[in-house]
């Protein structure tokens, strides 16, 4: 029989875990990934993993973590798959403990929980505060044994560039740039998955890592691969802003009993510790009394941005509030939070356990996605796979804080074997496909590298790049209003225009960084636009989606998926039913006292 | 899996290099201060007891594989290791990072003297050397500043041996017990070093301070 | 708003490039506008922005190697001034100026202040750094821990492989293959795990050969420079410690 042979694209959580699943069905994998898969992403992630096992006797079940996710994402996400990630949860909690993760325990010796928000009762696996590096970590490993063992082969230091479609359309493999020679090179492969994360780059300045820029979901949406609901942005309630990066001060800070304040008066700048209690405004604890300082987090950041920028309150008038741990004991902050306390110690250069931390909303997470079928996550074009952030399944709206671990795995967990059995059940395999379509893609993209290598303009990629993250955080973000969505839209375009002329200052062929960035931000624009559209067209609010001019969801024209389509070089909106079929929406009123 | 396991032959002559340091040569090092010690009683109990340990049986056995031989391997087999190493204590200049740097050159200095030492008074003499054999050696001021210096280096070299030895037998594992090491190893060092000059302070002042024990 | 003064502020950076693994170094050097906050990355993204020297030479951006800037990928650490430390978390302000910066000196130069660290991936191979499980399928819950192994072990599982361990360790250079602290470290971890004690012997063995645990000679850089504070002299005492029992024991009694 034919050996059908897999591609993935990613190192993270996801792509790991699809690793993992495809060589264990025997099938050879090969992974690419820019960086060593040990550094990914996913280490970033840090409160926890959810999955309603109900280790504190609250009742808890997975039909309850069903509803609070489909809730948390205000009825947007199809249920069903959603319902079998909650349902296969507890599962993957068991799995990852076999694989050895430090999650942290009871006196018992079993698993620790702790809350998050959107929810009220303790469902979040943790290992500190680095529970992402811990599990990615783990699955880490586990590839590494298959790795020693002969069935994945990694390729870390490539880039993807675009998938070799042949003449019908099927993915047949994919060319990739080797970022140490710069050699571009065609791989062949009977199905192809991508688990290539979330695009906070687009933004600028985010709490994502430099890796995650969007840039393969965009190529594979420039070849006609479908992207769903990308205006749905997650903008974390509680980051520590910086020039380079807004490093995320975990939702568990607020789990374990951290509370969110201002000084009642504008402008007060006495120091925290000596504003007394009766002078200080814990505006979530007040708006939201049944969830506190766990509301879901598009509700934390738009209550942040009103008192900040309607009251005027952020702290000595800049855009700041305080997330106070101060008052719980400092036993129990290094055992459970130790890993975020030291960020913000290191980086800012203060005790969090001394001082209330300040900390201000920042771009976080990308719901939205490469459009998967709701059963295999396969995508729009055949041979083509997705899981992860980089897909738009699960999270709808808004995603619920320590759903975004177990989605990547699950998603990764289906992605691995339902490539497989396409593969397996392919009539002709890629090693029929005429060598002239891969000679062909790989021409197409050395003819990019050259042209840019190449050319002579006036423009500077990382002047482009830093204006587009200018542009999207004003206006795409928390807060939308059309005529601002129209403006940035019009200078993405201008940005679009001034990128034909970029001069890169390296033109060397060896370890160009530069010449990678600026394919990436290429890229990037594309998706930007993908990103504004959807937001400018979708006259309402939902979850993270937040229009002023349209301050309701609006079920009756929007309870739908935006689906945009690369259609003759330009970017279309369509739009298609969300199954809604095991919870009937209701209106989403987190403020409610039941 | 394991069962017929051996350990790869770099390992095993890395442990017993290490152990050979603690013994047989640091447990001989310890026996000669304390044998030597006796010149602090009189030259007579010194001679006595060199005359004992002269008259040893098998000594020539004894000397070669517990002494000689485990000496010549642990040195040169340093050497080895020495060459292996790249000292950075000046990029690095951390307290544990100054006794690695610090080990190598003692024991240079201390197999150097060693050396000069075996070939003065075990070689020279013919296994029979006495009080006033040493007690003239030192009357030459080069001969005493060698002296001094290698029992130092010696000394040293086996304080930081204790302390490296403890830590890297996972003797002492967690860090305050490898604080104690370090302490353990600093006494030994210190107090070697003490007992040391004062045997060659005998040797060369004629001096017995414990020689009212016999009068 | 920051007054004229200290708009005129200047960061100066001194950079050791290499232009590729079989070419010869040079130094550059580069005046940057100092902005509060400023680590050595955005100090890098500047010059990626206007990659003009201090005497005004056009040169190209630098290679560098960074991803997560929050010293939990592992990817920036570099030579600055002297020491290696995560870029990412190199406050300009805490620096003495000019910064040099240099890349890791005890692994390959691939361009600039990007090395190759596969050695370390390698090394976690040669270790069997993983539990190993019989399969992703529902095999049930894991082990009970106590909350002391966790509490021992997950600090180990923060290493981030970053290679500043290594680079500090006088027994890593050109003569050895010294695994090094990191992994020795993983070896303990691994081992301490109820399922990963099942299979102790092979790390432990594994570490009983040439560039393995014995390299180690107790100078104890590895402790002072690892980013994440992870007890690395504690575990290699404690590996060591089953390591020699098991090659005496096993030779003795099988």
């Amino acid at each position: 029989m034919r050996q059908p042979k897999i591609i993935i694209v990613g190192g993270g959580l996801a792509g790991l875990m699809a690793s993992i699943r495809v060589a264990e069905a025997g099938v050879p994998v090969d992974l690419f990934s820019i960086v060593p898969v040990k550094r990914s992403h996913s280490v970033c992630a840090q409160g926890g993993i959810n999955a309603a096992k109900n280790q504190k006797g609250e009742g808890d079940t997975t039909d309850k973590h069903f509803d609070d996710s489909i809730y948390g994402g205000d009825f947007l996400a199809n249920q069903p798959l959603v319902k079998r990630m909650c349902e296969a949860a507890p599962g993957i909690i068991d799995l990852l403990d076999r694989m050895g993760v430090m999650f942290n325990r009871t006196p018992e010796g079993l698993l620790d929980y702790r809350r998050f928000g959107g929810t009220l009762y303790h469902r979040t696996a943790f290992a500190g505060a680095t529970t992402g590096q811990q599990l990615l970590y783990a699955l880490d490993e586990q590839v590494r044994r298959h790795e020693s063992e002969g069935r994945v082969r990694k390729y870390e230091g490539w880039t993807f560039l675009s998938a070799v479609l042949d003449d019908s359309g099927v993915c047949r493999g994919i060319c990739a740039m080797d970022l140490r020679s710069m050699e571009v090179r065609t791989f062949a492969a009977d199905a192809v998955i991508f688990c290539t994360g979330g695009n906070g780059a687009i933004f600028g300045r985010s709490t994502n890592s430099v890796v995650c820029t969007g840039s393969a979901q965009s190529a594979l949406f420039q070849q006609g691969v479908d992207y769903a609901n990308g205006e749905f942005i997650q903008v974390h309630p509680t980051a520590i802003p910086g020039e380079d990066k807004l490093r995320l001060m975990s939702e568990s800070a607020r789990g374990e009993g951290g509370r969110v304040w201002v000084p009642k008066k504008p402008g007060d700048t006495r120091a925290a510790k000596s504003i007394p209690e009766s002078e200080r405004f814990y505006f979530l604890e007040q708006w939201y009394p049944k969830y506190g300082n766990l509301v879901p987090r598009d509700i934390a950041t738009r209550a942040i941005h009103k008192i900040v920028f309607q009251e005027k309150l952020g702290l000595a008038g800049q855009q700041a509030v305080y997330l106070d741990l101060t008052h719980i004991p400092r036993e129990t902050l290094d055992r459970k939070l130790e890993g975020i306390l030291e960020i913000y110690e290191k980086f800012i250069g203060v005790d969090p356990r001394v001082e209330p931390m300040k900390v201000f909303p920042g771009m976080h997470y990308t719901m939205g996605g490469i459009w998967v079928d709701n059963e295999n996550q396969a995508t729009s074009v055949p041979g083509i796979y997705a899981a992860g952030e980089c897909e738009y399944q699960y999270h709808g709206a808004n995603r619920l804080g320590a759903n975004s671990l177990v989605s990547c795995i699950f998603g990764g967990g289906i992605a691995g074997p339902a490539a497989v059995k396409y593969a397996k059940n392919l009539e002709k395999g890629s090693e029929s496909t005429d060598a002239s379509v891969f000679e062909r893609e790989k021409k197409r993209q050395q003819a990019m590298n050259d042209a840019l290598i190449k050319q002579d303009g006036s423009e500077n990629p990382v002047t482009i790049w830093r204006e587009l993250g200018d542009l999207m955080t004003e206006h795409v973000t928390v807060t939308r209003y059309n005529k601002n969505l129209e403006i940035a839209d019009r200078k993405i375009q201008d940005l679009i225009a001034r990128f034909k002329k970029v001069n890169l200052s390296d033109r060397t062929q060896w370890s160009n960084q530069t010449l990678n960035f600026t394919r990436e931000l290429g890229n990037m624009l594309v998706l930007a636009r993908v990103i504004t559209l959807g937001a400018l067209a979708r006259n309402e609010s939902r979850g993270a989606h937040y229009k002023p001019d349209f301050p309701e969801r609006d079920d009756a024209n929007w309870l739908k998926t935006t689906r945009a389509k690369w259609v003759n070089n330009d970017i279309q909106l369509t739009y298609e039913p969300v199954d809604t079929s095991l919870i009937k929406p209701r209106p989403r009123r987190y403020d409610a006292a039941s | 899996m394991s069962k017929g396991f051996r350990p790869d032959l770099s390992y095993l002559l890395r442990k017993l290099h290490s152990l050979s340091g603690i013994v047989p040569v640091g447990a001989f090092l310890a026996e000669h201060f304390w044998s030597n010690s006796s010149a602090l009683v009189s030259a007579d109990r010194y001679n006595a007891v060199s005359h004992e340990l002269q008259t040893i049986p098998f000594r020539p056995f004894v000397e070669a594989f517990a002494i000689w031989l485990p000496i010549l391997y642990h040195g040169c087999y340093g050497v080895y290791i020495w060459l292996r190493g790249k000292s950075n204590v000046s990029d690095y200049p951390w307290v544990g990072n100054w006794l690695y740097t610090l080990q190598r050159f003692t024991g240079l200095i201390a197999f150097a003297y060693i050396g000069w030492h075996v070939y003065s008074e075990r070689f020279l003499t013919q296994g029979k050397s006495n009080y006033e054999g040493v007690a003239h050696t030192l009357q030459n001021p080069y001969a005493l500043a060698f002296m001094a210096v290698g029992i130092v280096a010696s000394s040293f070299h086996l304080g930081i041996g204790i302390w490296n030895f403890l830590c890297k037998w996972g003797l002492a594992a967690t860090v305050p017990a490898q604080r104690a090491a370090g302490r353990l190893g600093l006494l030994v060092g210190v107090s070697f070093s003490v007992v040391g000059i004062l045997i060659l302070a005998s040797f060369r002042l004629n001096w017995h301070p414990f020689e009212f024990y016999i009068k | 708003m920051s007054d004229k003064k200290s708009d005129k502020k200047k960061v100066i950076l001194r950079i050791k490039r290499q232009a590729g693994p079989s070419d010869s170094a040079h130094w550059e050097e580069f005046s940057l506008d100092w902005r509060p906050s400023m680590n050595v990355i955005i100090a890098l993204r500047d010059i990626a922005e206007n990659p003009v020297t201090r005497d005004g030479k056009k040169t190209t951006p630098l290679s560098y190697d960074s991803n997560c800037l929050e010293e939990i990928c592992g990817s920036c650490a570099m030579l600055i001034n002297g020491k290696a430390r995560m870029a990412c978390s190199a406050l300009i302000d805490d620096l003495e100026q000019p910064i040099r910066i240099e890349p890791l000196s005890k692994f390959p130069v691939v361009r600039d202040l990007a090395v190759d660290r596969q050695f370390m991936f390698e090394s976690l191979k040669r270790v069997k750094a993983w539990i190993p499980i019989d399969g992703t399928y529902d095999l049930g819950e894991g082990p009970r821990v106590s909350p002391e192994i966790q509490e021992k072990g997950y600090p180990l599982s923060n290493c981030i492989t970053c290679g500043s361990c290594l680079e500090v360790c006088p027994q890593v250079n050109e003569h050895s293959k010294f695994v090094g602290a990191a992994i020795i470290s993983q070896v303990r971890l691994f081992n301490m795990h109820p399922t990963g004690a099942m299979h102790a012997n092979e790390r432990l063995e594994a570490l009983m050969g040439p560039g393995g645990i014995a390299d180690c000679a107790n100078a104890q850089n590895c402790v002072e420079a690892c980013p994440k504070g992870i007890p690395l002299t504690e575990s290699i005492a404690q590996v060591n410690r089953e390591a020699w029992k098991h090659a005496l024991l096993g030779w003795l009694w099988g």
